[in-house]
């Protein structure tokens, strides 16, 4: 036994040793944490561009963050591949932050360090918290948190929100059932005990009370652990809702699903962008036909044609079914930071953070296959300011209105 | 009146499937003395196991639960030689961490092998649902209930009349005295961990059914706890009833109070139960005062 | 079994307390000391923030040791405390403009109160059962944390400036390089200290035998909820320290994972050992901080170990758990000493 114990210890020794030299190897300087782009950017040759970015691929919402984090490093490869942007290859540093604030403030500060230029966030949490570093820092922030208090450039000037905020997708939410209730509609609002479940609760019920709709608003929080929301469901038919507008991401919102239809309440989920993808069908199963939702993003299924996203899918051999709506979502996101530089470019200037933030600003709205046109300005950082209303039918998202502006 | 039927429904069908989680449990500690953290692991092997089956491999449902039990009981078994075999007579601390890490590279692999985008468990279980006057009782949950008191009623019985039960609690109560006797501790030990995963298979694919096969499975572990001690580390009927007691405990209060409180209403339970009367509520008086 | 090293001879009770007796072990001291004021110098940023949580994660590791490695009580607790402690000190600077130094004695102060109350479980339980209590300890203070909005802000991040020491803006790896050495520094000496005296060695007794610790007269009540206070008093430094050096404060940086991965690295680094609560801490943040370099190192050839880095993560730490204990329960601190034998004892065997 002893010999055991002493090859066991000198085996743990030798591990040591190695672990010790990756170590003082990786203290020679190298970049730490950085995602080299492929190899096959030959034909960029000019000076590299640096963006961070963090996806959330292990935490709490990592169901939405993964394929939105495919599409956004996709982005960048074809972007690579095609020669970069104007002769410029991107470099982008990034790494799963697992919905964790600490963590995504930890490779900011690293990426920034490191020469990012402009950066891609992710959650409402941690782009609330970096808010006042990235503006110190002067570092155009694009981040899948389209929370309204990012979008006032007075507040947070190097915020962009690029799609549709939660606040304007309640109210357009809201608008489109009272719209449709024919008189009196109770509404249940469930969302993610978080930051981001939290964001458009306010400015929903100051909006109802604003445009006088008669609508009866209330909210109920859906904790992270639970394994159904029964409790809050028959608190909620005990206000007599009639629509469940659900902020959260597909998961939870598809476990809510159903159960409103397994305990036969007679509820229309109305599901905001997070939870309204082919996720959210495929986990509900036939407790989401009926449901509604507000998508400023368009399911690729649905869009016409995909532009680069949909060639570069068909390169891959994958269906824009099967890589999924946040997919191109994230494709086209991150597209605008690079249609920012690329105005920055041809424009002859220097790639820095305030040149990107008033090219972004300057630029003509953008068009995407899959969303309405982005424009920014210098007064209002909110990129689309309307979005259909879809409903889910035969196990596909469809259109049932045009463009609601709240 | 109907809210309250409607949430007792709920709470029972959940209670039923921590009791069957918590059955593994108990039955690990009353036979071996290791505190076993993986048990919310097993619960999403389980889950996972009979997805994959079913949906990977086609198999009818009937074969996918008996392939799934099959890989319990060997990954139970092959657990208990290799890594807590050797942990005979260490510190309890020693103990409960390497449950813990077992717990981890469990949930390693199952993220390795399927990725963390969750799933839909295909379902077996006759959906739908039985109205009672104003309540709706949906079959699934009553499905549920049904199937893990019929698990609960088979342990039992096994417990009761036949030989390896009895050797089992003859090992849990003094293992000197057993190995005297010329029962083999070692088969004790193997069998209880096995049976542990096989209960854990069940609670698994059930869990499953509610919530989707994915890695928040595991999450259900942790609950186990305050349900053992309610119920008394001890005894099986308490584990049972602890289970109840505590499914129900949380429905009420996210029906009637907030859904925030009711996943800490379990801990907070548990920290009473533990000052006032620690044993839980079946178990033997064996705690110490200082 | 340790040996000793021969020729040592004490002709004063002092010098038979002293830390070290052999120059041996005064140059190793020395070389480590020289390491340590050298590292800033010459490691890259990424490696300071490692540094940093390292010095940080020694605090609390020396404070959780105390308890579970010294007095033999299970804690799940830790992440529980260690929100006391970050959101205490946070609070009292950002929302009340209380000096820094101020706010941090404060929250040790707090915690190590909050900490003696939950040790009040541990006076009748024992075992699995004060394990399961202090879980529920830490549920409970993280539920607390995230409801409580008047004081924490709930789920929202509590945003701390950086402090003004001396003169000095600290918001860089290198300036906080200093502080939190000093801190873990000083962290390490009195838990070494508080072992040479009466409290410390009635902590041991109660963990090896607490009724015979009663019998020879030492208050086990008493000594218990010290312990409890003592290492949650250090939890607490550690999770102060965390508010200002990381600026940004959240519940979600205090979780039960956070408990298990302390409890991990006094386990690794071996109980009941200062020395070990350092290795161990310093193993447990190196070794995932290595794999994320070592998959971005080899990102080109297996693309596979970098997109499946957060599960290779979860089961490397997973297994260093579970081989440590299997092959070497006493952990790291057992393994240098065994190294060290070696190396005194050869060419002999023991």
């Amino acid at each position: 036994m002893t010999r055991t114990h002493r090859s066991a210890a000198l085996l743990a020794a030798l591990i040591l040793l190695l672990a010790a030299c990756g170590g003082a190897d990786a203290d020679d300087g190298a970049a730490t944490g950085a995602d080299s782009p492929d190899t096959e950017a030959a034909e960029a040759g000019g000076e590299p561009i640096v963006i961070g970015a963090i996806f959330d691929l292990s935490g709490a919402t990592a169901d939405v963050g993964t394929p939105f984090a495919d599409g956004a490093k996709a982005y960048f490869e074809w972007v690579n591949s095609t020669g970069g942007i104007e002769g410029r290859p991107v470099e982008l540093l990034n790494a799963d932050y697992a919905y964790d604030v600490a963590n995504a403030e930890q490779l900011y500060s690293q990426y920034v360090s490191d020469g990012a230029v402009a950066f891609s966030g992710w959650g409402t949490g941690d782009t609330e918290a970096l808010r006042t570093r990235v503006t110190s820092d002067e570092v155009p922030f694009v981040s899948a948190s389209y929370s309204e208090e990012l979008t006032d450039p007075a507040e947070t000037p190097y915020n962009f929100v690029v799609a549709l905020s939660y606040s304007d997708q309640m109210r357009v939410a809201l608008r489109h059932i009272s719209d449709t209730a024919g008189g009196h509609a109770e509404v249940a609002v469930f969302h993610h005990d978080s930051p981001f479940g939290e964001s458009p609760l306010e400015d929903g019920e100051t909006y109802v009370q604003e445009q006088g709709l008669d609508i009866g608003y209330r909210a109920y929080a859906m904790p992270a652990e639970a394994t159904d929301y029964i409790g809050q469901l028959t608190q909620a038919s005990q206000q007599g809702a009639q629509y469940a507008i659900i902020q959260n991401v597909s998961s939870p919102a598809a476990t809510l699903a159903r159960n409103i239809a397994e305990q036969g309440l007679d509820m229309t989920v109305v599901c905001l962008n997070w939870c309204g993808d082919e996720l959210f069908i495929e986990l509900a199963g036939d407790a989401a036909e009926g449901a509604l939702g507000v998508l400023p993003w368009t399911p690729p299924g649905q869009a016409d044609d995909l532009g680069p996203a949909g060639e570069y899918l068909e390169e891959q051999g994958t269906s824009p079914e099967d890589a999924g709506l946040h997919f191109t979502q994230g494709w086209y996101q991150v597209s605008v930071i690079g249609e920012g530089i690329r105005k920055v470019i041809t424009d002859g200037q220097e790639v820095t953070g305030p040149n990107i933030k008033t090219a972004l600003e300057e630029m003509d709205p953008y068009d995407t296959p899959v969303s309405e046109p982005i424009d920014f300005t210098a007064d209002d950082h909110a990129g689309m300011d309307a979005a259909q209303v879809w409903e889910v039918q035969d196990g596909q998202w469809v259109s049932v209105s045009d463009a609601i502006t709240p | 009146m109907t809210t309250f039927l409607q949430l007792t429904i709920t709470g029972l069908s959940n209670g039923a499937i921590l009791a069957l989680a918590a059955l593994g449990f108990a039955l690990i500690y009353k036979a071996t003395g290791v505190i076993n953290f993986a048990q919310g692991e097993f619960l999403l092997i389980g889950a996972y196991a009979i997805f994959a089956a079913v949906a990977s491999y086609g198999l009818h449902w009937s074969l996918a639960v008996l392939v799934a039990v099959v890989l319990a009981v060997i990954l139970g078994l092959l657990i208990e030689r290799s890594v807590l075999r050797p942990m005979i007579g260490e510190s309890a601390v020693a103990v409960i961490m390497v449950t813990i890490g077992l717990a981890a590279v469990l949930r390693a692999i199952v993220q390795i092998l399927f990725g963390t985008t969750p799933r839909r468990m295909p379902s077996f279980i006759p959906t739908g649902s039985v109205s009672v006057g104003d309540v709706t009782l949906p079959l699934e949950r009553l499905f549920a209930i049904g199937l893990a008191l019929i698990v609960m009623v088979a342990f039992s019985l096994f417990f009761t009349r036949s030989r390896y039960g009895i050797a089992m609690r003859a090992v849990a109560d003094d293992q000197q005295a057993a190995l005297t006797v010329g029962i083999s501790v070692r088969r004790v030990f193997a069998l209880a961990w096995a049976l542990a995963a096989v209960s854990a298979v069940v609670g698994g694919l059930l869990v499953a059914n509610i919530t989707g096969v994915s890695a928040g499975i595991a999450e259900f572990g942790l609950v186990v706890f305050p349900v053992v001690i309610l119920g008394g580390l001890d005894s099986i009927l308490g584990t049972i009833v602890g289970g109840f007691v505590i499914g129900l405990l949380v429905q009420y209060t996210a029906g009637y109070i907030s859904g925030g409180l009711s996943q800490v209403i379990p801990f907070i339970a548990l920290v009473v139960i533990l000052m006032v009367r620690p044993y839980g509520l079946f178990g033997e008086v064996r705690i110490e005062r200082v | 079994m340790a040996t000793i090293a021969t020729g040592v001879y004490h002709r004063t009770y002092a010098s038979e307390l002293a830390l070290r007796h052999t120059r041996v072990e005064y140059v190793r001291l020395a070389l480590a000391a020289l390491v340590l004021v050298l590292l800033p110098f010459f490691a890259t940023p990424y490696w300071m923030t490692v540094a940093n949580q390292i010095g940080i994660a020694v605090v609390g590791a020396i404070g959780l040791n105390i308890l579970v490695g010294y007095t033999g009580q299970i804690s799940l607790g830790t992440g529980g405390f260690l929100a006391v402690g970050a959101y205490t000190s946070g609070i009292l600077v950002a929302r009340l403009g209380v000096p820094t130094i101020v706010a941090v004695v404060v929250a040790v102060l707090v915690t190590a109160l909050v900490g003696g109350f939950f040790g009040l479980p541990a006076l009748r339980l024992k075992g699995l059962y004060l394990a399961i209590a202090t879980i529920a300890s830490q549920v409970i203070i993280l539920y607390v944390v995230r409801t409580w909005e008047v004081v924490t802000g709930g789920t929202d991040s509590l945003v701390v400036p950086p402090p003004d020491l001396f003169g000095f803006q600290f918001d860089s790896n290198f300036r906080w390089y200093w502080i939190i050495m000093a801190c873990a520094a000083l962290a390490a000496m009195a838990a070494r200290n508080l072992f040479r005296v009466g409290l410390g060695r009635a902590f041991m007794a109660i963990r090896d035998q607490d009724i015979a610790a009663e019998s020879i007269g030492i208050d086990v009540v008493r000594y218990k909820l010290l312990a409890f206070a003592v290492s949650s008093g250090f939890i607490g430094l550690a999770g102060a320290l965390t508010a200002h050096y990381r600026n940004i404060v959240t519940w979600e940086r205090f979780t039960l994972e956070v408990s298990i991965l302390y409890l991990a690295m006094i386990i690794v680094g071996g109980l009941g050992s200062v020395a070990g609560s350092v290795y161990g801490a310093t193993f447990m943040i190196v070794v995932p901080a290595w794999i994320t370099q070592f998959a971005q190192d080899v990102r080109g050839q297996l693309a596979l170990l970098s997109r499946q880095l957060p599960a290779i993560q979860l089961g490397v730490f997973g297994l260093i758990i579970v081989l440590f204990l299997l092959f070497e329960p006493r952990g790291l601190n057992r393994i240098w000493q065994r190294v060290k034998d070696y190396f005194r004892l050869w060419p002999f065997r023991y």
